[in-house]
């Protein structure tokens, strides 16, 4: 489980350091806004990747096995938003370097259309991006979902400049040298890679072509998914640390079916049985979104905000601030758990959850006669979780 | 009367009609059965899913008041805490890393100890880190004669 994710993560950080050795192309003037849109989006990339690495590593560390696939969930949205982050920032530099030839070469071509094409492709991702920058899980989790669509929008609009500066240019009469810089960057598309083809306007079946094989899923003679991809896939679905339809997503995309994706976010069945979408993983989704009408359920800190300092000096900062671990909570159970079970001579034993919590963090420091670590806190406000019955599923939550 | 979640509906309801359905007259009976059970497993004991570690506790603080058994109950309560801390006994030697699993039986015990027993729980808890119990110590049951005699019972 750990392996695989590592090599996820590594794939992912290779994916990561792409984009800014691809910025060999120079685009100067009114276009550095675009360069810079770009270079933002690599930090936020970088820092997502840095603090999932560091999420995984202390989940290694924790020694209860709920609390280390809580934290290893943690992992799961920041992952899918580099993923899906990178793949949309390799497309934005696809963009740049067509707009770069088309400059370069197109003289007849109007600078000032393609400013305004940059700008319009630009709005297109803007929202995705800043959904996924959140690092908010359920955030994530929705921009995730809504990618295969946007990724098709993104390769009609790239084909479409790419075709109207053809038609330029030949118009103009240029150069064949010119016309093969603009089809240069055609080649090298990561939508080209991503995508086998430019989607045709008559609709396909969702499906069509996708047969199961023992080496993996084929789409037609392409190989879009191969069975150790299925198979880690699978493995981090069945963990919780990433969601069905997210990897639905990642297989839409890859598979070229993003037009059919704003009919259907469902994958094709054979893809889904290869994940394994049995009733149980699926069980699994629900308990990971914690029920139906449960994504509307307000949060609560499990470490209690009036004691924000006191974890801030045990080691509760940056990614691990205490905002990190809140839960959903229906309102009546929360009532419920607040009231320690509200048991009618409840005055003996409060129980109710914060002064609880803290009476067992503060008792067991003077017993160990020094500081807990975080890693202690942890493994006891898992034991504690558990008696609660409160699932160790953590989303962000706001700050007072 | 199922339930898809421990704090859905009537829980006491449902608590004492799993008790009963397993042949105890009491929550304390089914849980003196199961002495060095965690709360966890005494809950799932009765019905994964639907009975949380917290409730059985709540319960069986509520019996033993009645029956003015309370210090018994907590004496039981650190017999479970020490059996999911330290499963075989207690450490021979107090290093970091054991001084930590003690320190977490003990925090967790003052936590889930009536307010009316706490200031003595923890002075408990001093002593045995002042005088350690012999190395392997592992009461099995609230009758445990060093547990009596550091918590002797005081209804009685």
């Amino acid at each position: 489980m750990k392996g695989s994710l590592r090599s996820v993560e590594v794939a992912f950080t290779q994916l990561a350091t792409r984009p800014p050795d691809l910025w060999g192309f120079s685009l100067t003037g009114v276009f550095t806004r675009y360069l810079d849109q770009g270079s933002k989006q690599v930090t936020w990339l970088q820092g997502a990747l840095g603090s999932a690495t560091a999420l995984t590593k202390v989940a290694s560390e924790v020694g209860d096995t709920d609390m280390e696939l809580g934290l290893l969930r943690m992992t799961g949205p920041k992952l899918q938003a580099a993923q899906f982050g990178t793949l949309l920032l390799a497309t934005w530099v696809d963009f740049l370097h067509l707009a770069d030839a088309v400059l370069r070469h197109c003289s007849m071509c109007s600078a000032e259309k393609l400013f305004v094409d940059l700008h319009r492709v630009q709005g297109l991702m803007e929202p995705t991006l800043t959904d996924l920058a959140s690092l908010d899980p359920e955030r994530v989790e929705a921009a995730t979902t809504a990618m295969p669509e946007l990724m098709g929008k993104l390769t009609r609009e790239f084909d479409t400049l790419q075709r109207e500066t053809r038609e330029t240019l030949k118009l103009s009469g240029q150069v064949i040298a010119a016309m093969q810089a603009v089809e240069m960057v055609a080649m090298i598309s990561t939508m080209k890679r991503a995508l086998p083809r430019v989607p045709p306007s008559a609709p396909v079946t969702l499906g069509v072509g996708l047969v199961m094989s023992s080496g993996g899923v084929m789409v037609g003679s392409r190989l879009v998914v191969s069975a150790e991809w299925v198979e880690r896939m699978r493995r981090l679905v069945q963990a919780g640390v990433i969601s069905v339809p997210a990897v639905g997503a990642a297989v839409l995309i890859h598979g070229g079916q993003v037009t059919m994706a704003q009919a259907h976010q469902d994958l094709p069945k054979g893809v889904r049985d290869a994940l394994g979408d049995s009733p149980e993983v699926r069980g699994m989704q629900v308990t990971g979104r914690a029920g139906a009408g449960m994504s509307d359920a307000p949060k609560h800190h499990v470490l209690p905000q009036e004691h924000r300092e006191w974890f801030e000096r045990r080691g509760f900062k940056g990614d691990m601030d205490i905002d990190n671990f809140c839960v959903r909570m229906e309102q009546a159970h929360h009532e419920a758990i607040h009231g320690g079970g509200n048991w009618k001579r409840g005055r003996t034993w409060p129980g109710e959850w914060n002064r609880m919590i803290m009476e067992v963090l503060h008792d067991a420091e003077t017993k160990a006669g020094r500081m807990l670590t975080r890693n202690e806190i942890l493994d006891i406000v898992a034991v504690t979780m558990e008696r609660y019955y409160i699932p160790m599923i953590f989303v962000l939550g706001r700050s007072r | 009367m199922t339930a898809g979640h421990p704090w859905d509906g009537h829980w006491k309801a449902r608590l004492y009609e799993r008790v009963r359905e397993r042949g105890y007259e009491s929550l304390t009976a089914f849980a003196e059965a199961h002495p060095t059970a965690s709360l966890v497993k005494l809950a799932a004991e009765l019905g994964e899913g639907e009975i949380a570690g917290v409730q059985v506790f709540s319960g069986l603080v509520a019996e033993a008041e009645r029956s003015k058994q309370l210090t018994r109950l907590v004496r039981g309560q650190l017999v479970r805490e020490l059996a999911e801390c330290l499963p075989s006994g207690w450490p021979r030697v107090l290093d970091d890393a054991n001084r930590f699993k003690v320190a977490k039986a003990l925090g967790l015990w003052t936590g889930f100890t009536p307010e009316t027993h706490k200031e003595r729980v923890r002075r408990v808890g001093d002593a045995l880190l002042a005088n350690p119990p012999p190395a392997g110590w592992r009461p099995l049951s609230p009758d445990d004669e060093l547990l009596q005699t550091l918590l002797p019972d005081e209804e009685a």
